[in-house]
């Protein structure tokens, strides 16, 4: 992270921008259609907003030294009771319903989080059997919720609902902006605010944060609270895009969380926090997907560059650093 | 002994380093350096934080290269490349850090990385056997099979040394070997290098601890900004003489007059404070104004009872801060709330931040100080450091420095001032010099002397007998997790500290 | 689509509070599942769960334990428990025929009637009973149809995970345009997950300026798809077929939608002919042993409704 104005133009911290670039500049060569607004804007970055929701909501827990395996099916879980909602008060479809059920996204969030946060502090267990549980716990309940298939909201609410993620403001994608209003204000907690710096210092060494005043259980139990409640976010913008929820909703979301966070430049081990990284990291891999679907690759071997171009990207990451 | 001009490499046999230099970047930390280590004898290096005695250190063990001048062994021109090849040729460097693994035992963790085996199997029996007679070598009764975390820290740097040596060792670099001891405890380091020494090893010894290396150097050389600029017998210099060689000027007196206290307003009363299992039933008093001291051997309890008083610890008893009595402060913010503020002896592991800037390590006990409806101000930050830099004497080359790229001398103010920061008025100070030079000590006593002037109350825990005598009005033994007495003016002595901390009160009266 | 899946542990207690509940050797009908993973298998658990309740109504006697396993290993420790509780037949639609083959050649040492459902084991001599729908003829159904309305047109197809049925239908599928004037311009997995359907749909609309049509095996990935052409307002695309026979896109069908002209099916619901078989077989002594290959049924509007199960979870 970074204090001193000076270094924020540092090459260090430029890393997950510049491989960015170099991904869009691979992206141009390989389709002409990459580079068009309805590919890179309207699909590509509307549809990696849920990972860079969720992702920026991780960039706090893992700053704090923690971790969160349980976000994709927090999402699940949170979707199905949203969509539980709606379809209950179909009756009285429109926005004000919608409204509603997206306050009740955010507060089902919050309380996963809260829920993760007091198991690890006050149940003292480690983060990752904590929320390995709470992952298992929630797709259960979703799956419960869902009696074993899908949830789905009425076409009517439905064609009200879809304007949150199909729609745009002065030609930004609604859930653009929302990665962008939800990354502005998670830079200024993080960097502006006394809790931020907590964050940091929990996670660069518990022990000095701890002789220094600062309340861990406080601060992480709040780190997992931001967590659900970017989740939640998440959510809103996901329900109304297929207007459902089904088993396969939110699988693999922690994983892709926890690899845009590090691409985005944050430690795994924590001390360190890198909300616009984290954006850029999220972008990174939804635009690898796309490059990968536009170009002919081998269908088998897709999985394989995948993989290759995100340890490239670490490996010239890594080699800024060091210098 | 400065070595042979004319033909320095081929005639002096022993470890010889002929005009050394090292810059990093326009920064030349190194130079000219030329030095001879002979066989069979103690070469104390001293020198201030940043004097160059690391990197001196370091180019002797192969870990960096120099930027000009030669190192020769016995007429023979060295060309390192790395560690393994000085080790190779019976140079050895033993870290002042304790480098073992925690959960290994004594053994295993000698024959880290090149254990024996027998086919594909480790042979621990016979690794037990050799760790046991290198110890024995070394004068140390340490049974290999221990396991390094159920150790004193005086046995790990054993057990360390031990590590360092079971190869060919020849010549052996210690680099502040007894930073963490006690006297008491260092005396078992002291019989080490006395046993290398007779067995006709040269020992390298750097040590901000002038009386040690009275004692055991034959030779002491002093750096000043990288430069050598005196060497002479052990047997012809004071430690007072080195001190002033090693800061280039005359020091004066290391510790402040004492005021004589008039208040006698308490401060802060504890009473019938229990911190399981490291301290039963403490009572004492601090005074308005007051340095009080807390002497004792590691392990006595002292650290314990104030991680206790501050909530860090479960702990029980009755704390009163002037009127009424509560119980224990239950976190460090509810003390500091109250005044109270701890310095860690751990300065890397619990006082600073060292992946961090030096602002944030600043502020952040204090960050409330700094914000404006709710947000941070980085701006009066960069000022609290400013002053802090001016008002402590903080030297770094620049101010976005990483904490951990400070020298252990700068660290220390840096935590003191971060400690300060909220304006306490009642300070612990945890081991308040350990490792740092001696100028930096200097400013540490002074400013430790000032506090209680300006009517702030200290405490100061201390393996440094010297430290606690020369700066405290009142100093508290502590034996076995108990507080058995309390010296007062004529009574404060080395002698009476001793008989008092090693319990040894009843055979001395 | 593995997960792990607190909900057998319960589930296994259940069980076992029931079954002990067995009095002068009642026939006992294990039953053992994939977990709800995604759609078509929720629909799996959802008619197991139907067919059981009916079978302990129709036959006085017999008794039905459901137990769903979230991945092979799982399942394998399932029919384990269900040994111990000493059933008389077992219906198995196993995860994976490797890991699962030598787990059920033990059961059958022990005299239990087997039922294997949909996924053949590497060892066919374990099945006494063996019901599965027809892989290659829903890629075959799927491909006779576009052959037959389509004539010269560009298709893009989204397969679902690289395993055996996924190979199956995609040969059948192959072999029956061949020789037609259909294209293939792409061909990539969805995963069987409506989320990723709808981003490899997105790409390819980015792709492909003019496509007729899209074959997607399957109805969950049919909804991300037909979402994707929605928001991209494209109208090149003359019809999307699935496979499966989700109650959502039979509707579609019944409705007449332009999109989806047909379904094939691939039911769910096909757990419960082998549970209705295996009953039989038990209780009425009626020759069951073989194998039932069900036909991958061709949907269209003028027989949508006898498909429609609107209660069904898919």
């Amino acid at each position: 992270m970074n204090f001193a104005i000076k270094n924020q133009f540092s090459l260090k911290h430029a890393a997950p921008f510049i491989a960015l670039i170099g991904l869009i500049l691979l992206g141009s060569l390989v389709n002409p259609h990459f580079l068009s607004y309805s590919n890179l804007i309207q699909n590509v970055a509307t549809r990696s907003s849920f990972i860079a929701i969720i992702a920026i909501g991780a960039t706090f827990v893992m700053a704090g030294g923690g971790l969160d395996l349980s976000v994709g099916s927090m999402a699940a879980f949170t979707a199905g009771t949203m969509i539980l909602f709606l379809t209950a008060n179909e009756q009285d479809a429109g926005a004000g319903i919608i409204a509603l059920s997206m306050l009740l996204a955010l507060a089902v969030g919050l309380a996963c989080g809260l829920f993760n946060g007091l198991v690890i502090t006050l149940g003292r267990i480690e983060p990752f059997i904590a929320t390995l549980g709470s992952m298992v716990i929630l797709r259960s309940l979703f799956t419960y919720l869902a009696n074993g298939g899908s949830l789905s909201i009425s076409p009517a609410l439905k064609e009200i609902y879809a304007p949150v993620y199909e729609g745009s403001f002065l030609g930004i994608p609604i859930p653009l902006l929302s990665i962008l209003g939800v990354g502005a204000v998670a830079a200024v907690l993080l960097y502006k605010t006394p809790f931020g710096r907590h964050v940091i210092a929990v996670g660069s060494n518990e022990d000095v944060a701890r002789y220094s005043g600062v309340s861990l259980s406080r601060v992480k139990v709040l780190t997992y609270m931001i967590q659900g409640l970017c989740v939640g976010v998440a959510v809103i913008l996901y329900v109304p895009r297929l207007g459902s929820a089904n088993s396969a909703t939110g699988l693999y979301w922690e994983l892709q969380a926890i690899t845009a966070v590090v691409v985005g430049g944050t430690l795994l081990k924590g001390g360190q926090g890198r909300i616009w990284g984290t954006i850029a990291g999220a972008f990174f891999l939804e635009i690898i997907g796309n490059i990968l679907t536009l170009s002919n690759v081998n269908v088998y071997l897709i999985g394989a560059v995948q993989g290759v171009i995100i340890i490239i990207a670490m490996l010239i990451q890594r080699g800024i650093n060091r210098r | 002994m400065s070595p042979d001009q004319s033909n320095p490499m081929k005639e002096n046999q022993g470890l010889v380093a002929f005009q050394l230099s090292k810059a990093f970047g326009e920064n030349l930390v190194l130079q000219d350096v030329s030095l001879i280590f002979q066989r069979g004898k103690v070469h104390a290096v001293i020198g201030e934080n940043g004097a160059g005695k690391s990197t001196l250190m370091k180019i002797l063990g192969g870990y960096q290269l120099p930027s000009s001048g030669t190192l020769a062994l016995d007429g023979k021109v060295l060309h390192f490349t790395g560690p393994k090849e000085a080790e190779a040729l019976g140079i050895v460097l033993v870290h002042q850090e304790i480098l073992l693994a925690p959960h290994l035992t004594v053994a295993e963790n000698i024959f880290l990385g090149r254990e024996l085996r027998i086919g594909p199997f480790v042979d621990d029996e016979t690794m037990n056997a050799k760790a046991s007679a290198l110890l024995s070598n070394l004068g140390s009764s340490l049974d290999p099979r221990a396991r390094v975390e159920n150790l004193t820290i005086a046995n790990r740097q054993i057990a360390q040394i031990a590590r360092a040596l079971s190869g060919r060792h020849d010549f052996i670099i210690f680099d502040e070997p007894t930073a963490a001891l006690t006297p008491v405890e260092s005396e078992a380091v002291f019989t080490v290098i006395q046993n290398l020494k007779d067995q006709n090893c040269g020992i390298i010894y750097i040590s901000h601890k002038l009386d040690e290396v009275k004692r055991l150097a034959d030779t002491v050389s002093v750096l000043r900004d990288g430069k050598l600029v005196a060497q002479q017998p052990a047997n012809k210099l004071k430690a007072v003489d080195m001190a002033h060689l090693m800061v280039g000027r005359e020091l004066g007196a290391l510790y402040p007059p004492k005021v004589i206290r008039t208040n006698s307003e308490v401060a802060l009363q504890v009473e019938n404070l229990i911190v399981p299992p490291s301290l039963n039933n403490a009572n004492f008093v601090l005074h308005k104004g007051e340095i009080l001291g807390f002497a004792g051997l590691i392990g006595a309890g002292r650290t314990e009872l104030f991680e206790g008083l501050l909530g860090l610890r479960p702990a029980t008893g009755r704390v009163s801060l002037g009127d009424k009595f509560n119980s224990v402060f239950s976190s460090v913010a509810a003390a500091a709330k109250a005044g109270l503020a701890y310095v860690t002896e751990d300065r890397k592991g619990k006082g600073l931040l060292l992946n961090l800037e030096l602002t944030p390590n600043l502020t952040l006990s204090t960050l409330q100080q700094f914000t404006n409806a709710g947000f941070i101000q980085h701006r009066l930050e960069l000022a609290a450091l400013d002053v802090a830099f001016s008002r402590y004497d903080i030297r770094a080359k620049s101010h976005d420095l990483d904490a951990g790229r400070l020298s252990g001398g700068n660290q220390q103010k840096l935590l003191l001032a971060k400690t300060l920061q909220a304006d306490p008025s009642i300070i612990i100070i945890d081991e308040p010099t350990r490792g740092v030079d001696i100028g930096a000590k200097k400013q540490i006593y002074e400013l430790i002397a000032s506090l209680a002037r300006s009517g702030k109350s200290i405490i100061v825990i201390s393996s440094e007998m010297p430290e606690l005598i020369g700066l405290c009005h009142r100093i508290v033994v502590m034996h076995r997790s108990q507080l058995v007495g309390t010296l007062e003016g004529s009574d404060i002595n080395e002698r009476k500290i001793v008989t008092l901390a090693t319990g040894t009160e009843k055979q001395a009266a | 689509m593995k997960r792990r899946n607190f909900g057998y542990a319960a589930a296994a207690m259940v069980a076992i509070a029931t079954g002990a509940k067995a009095e002068d050797k009642p026939v006992v009908i294990g039953v053992s599942i994939p977990a709800a993973d995604h759609g078509w298998t929720g629909g799996v658990v959802y008619h197991a769960q139907r067919i059981a309740k009916a079978i302990e109504a129709n036959y006085k006697g017999v008794k039905v334990i459901v137990k769903t396993s979230p991945d092979g290993a799982a399942q394998a420790s399932a029919l384990e428990d269900l040994t111990t509780q000493g059933i008389t037949a077992l219906v198995v639609l196993p995860h994976n025929s490797d890991e699962l083959t030598n787990p059920l050649k033990k059961v059958k040492a022990k005299g239990v009637f087997i039922t294997v459902v949909d996924r053949a084991l590497s060892d066919p001599t374990i099945n006494d009973l063996y019901v599965a729908g027809n892989n290659p003829a829903l890629g075959k159904v799927a491909g006779d149809y576009m052959k037959a309305n389509l004539g010269k047109a560009d298709i893009v197809i989204i397969r679902g995970l690289p395993i055996v049925i996924d190979e199956q239908r995609q040969k059948g599928f192959a072999d029956a345009i061949k020789g037609s004037d259909i294209k293939v311009l792409d061909s990539q997995f969805g995963n069987w997950s409506r989320d990723d359907a709808f981003k490899v749909m997105q790409d390819y609309l980015t792709k492909y300026p003019k496509i007729d049509a899209v074959w997607c095996q399957d109805d969950d990935m049919a909804v991300g798809v037909l979402e994707a052409i929605k928001q991209a307002k494209r109208t090149d695309i003359k019809m999307v077929i699935g496979g499966a026979g989700m109650k959502e896109m039979i509707k579609k069908v019944a409705d007449g939608d332009k999109l989806m002209p047909i379904n094939v099916l691939y039911p769910p619901a096909m757990i419960g002919t082998a549970l209705e078989l295996t009953a039989a077989g038990l209780v009425n002594k009626i020759p069951v042993r073989g194998s039932y290959i069900l036909d991958a049924t061709l949907v269209t509007k003028d027989n949508a409704a006898e498909f429609y199960f609107p209660d069904s979870s898919f």
